[in-house]
């Protein structure tokens, strides 16, 4: 059992035979709370699809919960929340039938869920404050709701870490509210989080550390304040000379040799 | 009832009623997944069969059924390689199928080409006692599969790339889900021909998806609803001399625009109440509060106001104070819960 979560050394991760992340550095230890910033484009998307095995690792390593990608024997240890406004399919569901296929990585290939299982998911949803709008259809549900269903479905296999994507992004003031609430919870017990996002206000209060990826390459990781707001900006240069970083790590470009520049883990 | 007298009848409205349940049960979640083209694709490509069984003097049944599951898993593959979409393979399917039928059958002795219409269109009452014990053992697997692996198939058909993210085996899942279409296409085959599979498959299922509220609900709903269209549609073709298929097909789509009016209807009611309520509360300009003149009613953590029949839960906003429609007193909300 490694304490690390996440270890990236020379990571190249894209699509095809195209990189989109290239010669990525990071480590990231269990229970700890990472940003991943960066503007439109930049990668930062396709850096945490590379760890769900969504995106593909052309090179290097990419190591979660002490496994290369893909190569987890244990399902459900790794929670995913997509960059998503809704969760309405074709046909109507309920929030307990959504957020039920989160537990279903744990549930192996055949077994039906237990009463351990459904007991979690009433958790989960309890968890993003909907417990009285279990048996709701989610398309009755605002936009901000739908988005903490989905929150509440990766939480449902009581993942040791979980990825986001645009957690925040078009949700109403009070669904961002609840939403800091559970992640400050899922946090305080434990769980790794990481965070993709182009705004932090929100989330000022649970993240902690934070990593800029620009144009495919990670150019600064350290405390989340140290960024300073450039970083929520949608501009191209988030690590930019404005901000300098206080006892972050400004990785230059092009990267001198990979000695020098050692990502190392954020304070926390 | 006379039509139960005759075997034939007996063993087509038996057909019909396997049919009218397995169908539904496989396209919710084609309808979920928005392929609901796929059933008539392998249609298609179950005609090549037909004409390879013809032409071997085999059971078609059998060689349908082959033929149809080895094109779902071949379009499950294409799809996985990413190279081709999954519109595309669907086409190529399509009219490979039926081309490589139609050649096929032509090649057949005179005379038994001429059955093309027995298979495109229905022929139910030539149903033999061995084609329904063929079609209940595909009966109940397919209902068997979908019980055990429902929830699965959901979760794959409604978002693969959270299942894939998550662990979930969604090529094998993927390919579970085009071998039970594909044995539903070959059970579908004599009662509503090949050409109008997909419609037993997809109409119950956008009926229901109308009126349900759960996913499980809605697939209980349609697997009825499919029965009903189809043993009634086969009962009704005895009578009025139609071939059953197209009956059938007419019956579902009738029951569709007929719910689909009554869904509107109902929606445009609610939004009319919703507006006449909005009305009464813009002529009640005050908070809620003691001596109000509206009846208080104590409930948990806070006061409901009766309104004009129905409920308001007061609550402060950033605007000022909001009222909830509390119609449904189910749970006490959490703190922090807004309603939309």
């Amino acid at each position: 059992m490694t304490d690390l979560a996440l270890r990236l050394a020379g990571a190249t991760i894209g699509y095809g035979d195209v990189a989109i992340v290239r010669d990525a550095d990071l480590t990231v230890r269990r229970g700890e709370a990472v940003a991943v910033l960066g503007s439109n484009g930049s990668g930062k998307t396709t850096l945490s699809r590379g760890l769900l095995g969504l995106a593909t690792v052309l090179g290097g390593t990419v190591e979660v919960l002490g496994a290369p990608v893909g190569r987890q024997r244990e399902h459900g240890r790794i929670g995913y929340v997509p960059q998503r406004h809704t969760v309405s399919g074709a046909m109507p569901a309920t929030v307990r039938e959504v957020v039920g296929v989160g537990r279903l990585p744990r549930l192996g290939l055949f077994r039906r869920p237990g009463p351990r299982d459904r007991a979690a998911v009433a958790e989960a949803v309890d968890a993003v404050g909907l417990a009285d709008r279990l048996e709701d259809p989610v398309a009755a549900l605002s936009g901000g709701q739908q988005r903490r269903v989905l929150v509440a479905r990766a939480l449902a296999a009581e993942p040791e870490l979980l990825v986001m994507d645009e957690p925040t992004a078009g949700v109403d003031a009070a669904s961002q509210a609840a939403l800091a609430a559970v992640l400050a919870r899922v946090s305080a017990a434990g769980t790794t989080l990481l965070v993709v996002t182009h705004e932090t206000g929100p989330l000022s209060g649970v993240l902690m550390r934070a990593v800029v990826v620009d144009s495919g390459r990670l150019t600064f990781d350290g405390p989340l304040a140290a960024v300073g707001p450039v970083a929520g900006a949608d501009c191209h240069h988030p690590a930019g000379a404005a901000a300098p970083p206080v006892r972050g790590y400004r990785l230059d470009q092009p990267r001198p040799a990979p000695d020098a520049v050692r990502v190392r883990d954020g304070s926390r | 009832m006379e039509l139960l007298e005759y075997g034939f009848m007996q063993r087509a409205l038996l057909a019909s009623l396997m049919v009218g349940l397995a169908a539904p049960a496989v396209g919710v979640f084609l309808v979920q997944r928005r392929l609901s083209l796929l059933g008539d694709g392998l249609g298609h490509v179950a005609l090549t069969g037909v004409a390879v069984g013809v032409l071997t003097s085999t059971a078609p049944v059998g060689t349908a059924l082959v033929a149809a599951v080895l094109g779902a898993v071949l379009i499950e593959l294409v799809r996985a390689r990413g190279r081709t979409s999954g519109d595309v393979a669907l086409a190529v399917l399509f009219y490979g199928g039926i081309a490589g039928g139609v050649v096929l059958l032509s090649l057949a002795p005179r005379g038994q080409a001429t059955n093309l219409d027995a298979y495109l269109f229905g022929a139910i009452t030539t149903t033999t006692g061995a084609d329904v014990a063929v079609f209940a053992a595909i009966t109940v697997v397919v209902l068997a599969v979908v019980w055990l692996l429902g929830q699965r198939l959901y979760a794959v058909s409604d978002d693969e790339e959270y299942a894939r993210a998550v662990g979930l085996p969604v090529l094998a899942l993927n390919v579970v889900l085009a071998v039970l279409v594909a044995s539903t296409v070959v059970l579908s085959m004599r009662v509503v021909g090949l050409l109008l599979i997909s419609a037993l498959m997809i109409l119950p299922s956008a009926i229901a998806q109308l009126v349900g509220r759960s996913f499980r609900s809605t697939l209980y709903l349609a697997c009825a609803i499919g029965v009903v269209v189809s043993v009634s549609g086969t009962a009704g073709s005895y009578y009025t001399g139609t071939p059953s298929g197209g009956t059938i097909v007419l019956l579902a789509i009738a029951l569709f625009l007929v719910v689909t009016a009554a869904a509107a209807l109902r929606e445009a009611t609610a939004r009319r109440r919703h507006v006449r309520r909005v009305e009464v509360h813009a002529a009640h300009p005050h908070e809620h509060g003691e001596g109000c003149g509206h009846r208080a009613v104590p409930h948990g953590d806070h006061v409901d106001y009766d309104h004009d029949g129905h409920l308001h839960a007061p609550h402060r906003t950033g605007t000022g104070t909001h009222y909830d429609e509390h119609s449904d007193h189910a749970a006490t909300p959490p703190v922090g819960t807004e309603r939309p």
